[in-house]
């Protein structure tokens, strides 16, 4: 019985399963840290527990630094679709509809998606490697020591930064956006600047900026919120600042991507 | 004061400290030392409370708890002025306490303390090994600690920066009046800095005793560590 226990423990099966036992722990392990850090910043935010200077100075890091990235992502997918679609669509007797398409587009989905892939990008994996840098270092031990709580002083003032900027830099990236696609649009096909925009006016829905708002705040606290708390988790020294960054842009990503099928369905269906 | 009755660590499986005690009067510095992995820093970080023991007691007096770490651990993103005067500023009681004048006062005090006038608007970067440690001092010190703890403040320096630094916890004892814990692998600090010495090995105390005992008594422990012998009971966690 020895022997089989043994050569089961060697076996590739056996090794699988340790790996895959890990990592449901660490998923699990995570998801509970990122709960945790949530609710005890939403408490320190609700007792008014927040450094105004910090989160102007983080806003500006959101907003400012990240909005020429986010405006040349948004603009070149949109620009992308409508030269994919604005030809075929005017040869079709569809030109009406090539504005309408790209602002319903734009608006529902891939200016707040690629906005939110452009800020995990830059402003996520800054953030993570910013706090799990200070966390090798032994400064929020530091912080702690001096009595400060750290969730106050490193996860408040980017979470509230987070969710009130990424509004804003939507709105500037998918106006952009909707202009690049019509550039895009007159350029490749015989469509007129003035067809292109009476097409986005009848395509823009106050109902689907509501959402689009919605999903621009719950995106930004959840990039804020997972990058802080990946930072915070890191362990070891320079390697696990490097697995730290990368934990939080994968865990952005796919929190957003299912944040975004959970809006889909409770608002579009 | 500082007292620690029975205490007991694990890390996972691994006991870490095993039946710890004793005593650091006011005004008294108690040097722990020991190989690297004896359990010396999870000691401090114990007592300061970044980490919960498992069993037995810590009491120390009411009060702050400072701690210098290792490599000094200032705020990379802020200047030696804001990274002094942090606690002062971060912490809601003390917040409304001092007016901005106030606070460049405090740092302009505890800067002279520690002899590096005029650096206030330097950022940790700009600054050499030994004079970061002094601005952690200042740090440390802003808040008028009852207890201080210093985790290898002379690791990495140069002999002269070693001795400034030993000055400073001699000076800081002298002007606070403070219980002091030095963690240290430095005989020098140990001799020039500590009332009382306790030795780790294995997470067990082996010796406690003045510097002088540790130099003379026949502990074979002490021994093989003040000769820095590769004979003796202690052996390295590899073999």
């Amino acid at each position: 019985m020895e022997q089989i226990r043994v050569f089961f423990k060697k076996s590739a099966t056996y090794q699988l399963l340790q790996i895959l036992a890990e990592q449901f722990e660490d998923f699990i392990t995570t998801l509970g840290e990122i709960a945790q850090r949530g609710l005890k910043t939403l408490m320190c935010i609700l007792t008014g527990q927040i450094n105004w200077k910090e989160v102007i100075e983080q806003s500006s890091r959101f907003g400012v630094s990240s909005l020429p990235i986010t405006i040349s992502i948004v603009s070149m997918t949109s620009i992308i679709v409508a030269m994919q679609v604005a030809g075929e669509m005017v040869k079709q007797g569809g030109g009406n509809y090539v504005g309408l398409l790209v602002a319903m587009l734009t608006v529902r989905e891939t200016g707040i998606i690629m906005s939110g892939f452009a800020i995990i990008s830059m402003i996520g994996s800054s953030l993570a490697s910013e706090i799990a840098t200070m966390k090798v270092t032994e400064q929020i031990d530091a912080i702690s020591v001096l009595g400060v709580d750290p969730v106050r002083y490193l996860f408040v003032p980017r979470v509230i930064a987070g969710t009130l900027m990424m509004p804003p830099v939507l709105i500037i990236a998918s106006t952009f956006g909707i202009l690049g696609g019509g550039v895009a649009s007159t350029a490749v096909s015989e469509l007129s600047y003035k067809a292109y925009f009476t097409s986005v006016w009848s395509g823009l829905f106050i109902y689907d900026i509501k959402v689009a708002l919605a999903k621009a705040f719950v995106y930004g606290c959840t990039i804020a919120l997972i990058s802080c708390t990946c930072g915070y988790m890191a362990k070891g020294g320079a390697k696990g600042v490097g697995i730290a960054t990368t934990k939080a842009v994968v865990w952005s990503f796919v929190a957003i991507v299912i944040w975004d099928l959970i809006f889909s369905v409770a608002f579009f269906f | 004061m500082i007292k620690v009755e029975h205490l007991i660590k694990k890390f996972d499986e691994k006991i870490v400290l095993n039946d710890i005690s004793f005593e650091v009067k006011d005004g008294e510095t108690l040097a722990i030392v020991g190989f690297s992995g004896s359990g010396k820093s999870t000691i401090l970080k114990i007592i300061c409370g970044l980490l919960e023991e498992d069993l037995g007691k810590i009491t120390t007096t009411e009060g702050d708890v400072a701690m210098v770490f290792q490599y000094s651990a200032l705020f990379d993103s802020l200047n030696v002025h804001d990274n002094i005067i942090f606690a002062l500023q971060e912490r809601k009681e003390l917040r409304k306490k001092y007016t901005t004048e106030d606070l460049d006062n405090i740092v302009k005090e505890k800067l002279k303390l520690v002899g590096l006038e005029g650096i206030e608007n330097k950022f940790p970067s700009e600054l050499s090994g030994g004079m970061q440690k002094r601005v952690s001092f200042a740090r440390a010190i802003v808040t008028n600690p009852k207890t201080i703890l210093y985790d290898e403040p002379t690791a990495g320096l140069d002999p002269i920066s070693s001795t400034l630094i030993e000055d400073y916890i001699v000076r800081l004892k002298e002007e606070t009046h403070a219980s002091s814990i030095v963690v240290t692998h430095q005989m020098s600090t140990i001799e020039r800095t500590a009332d009382k010495v306790l030795m780790l090995y294995n997470g067990k105390c082996v010796f406690k005793g003045t510097p002088k005992e540790m130099c003379e008594a026949g502990n074979e422990y002490t021994k093989q560590f003040v000769t820095a012998s590769l004979t003796g009971p202690m052996k390295m966690l590899a073999e």
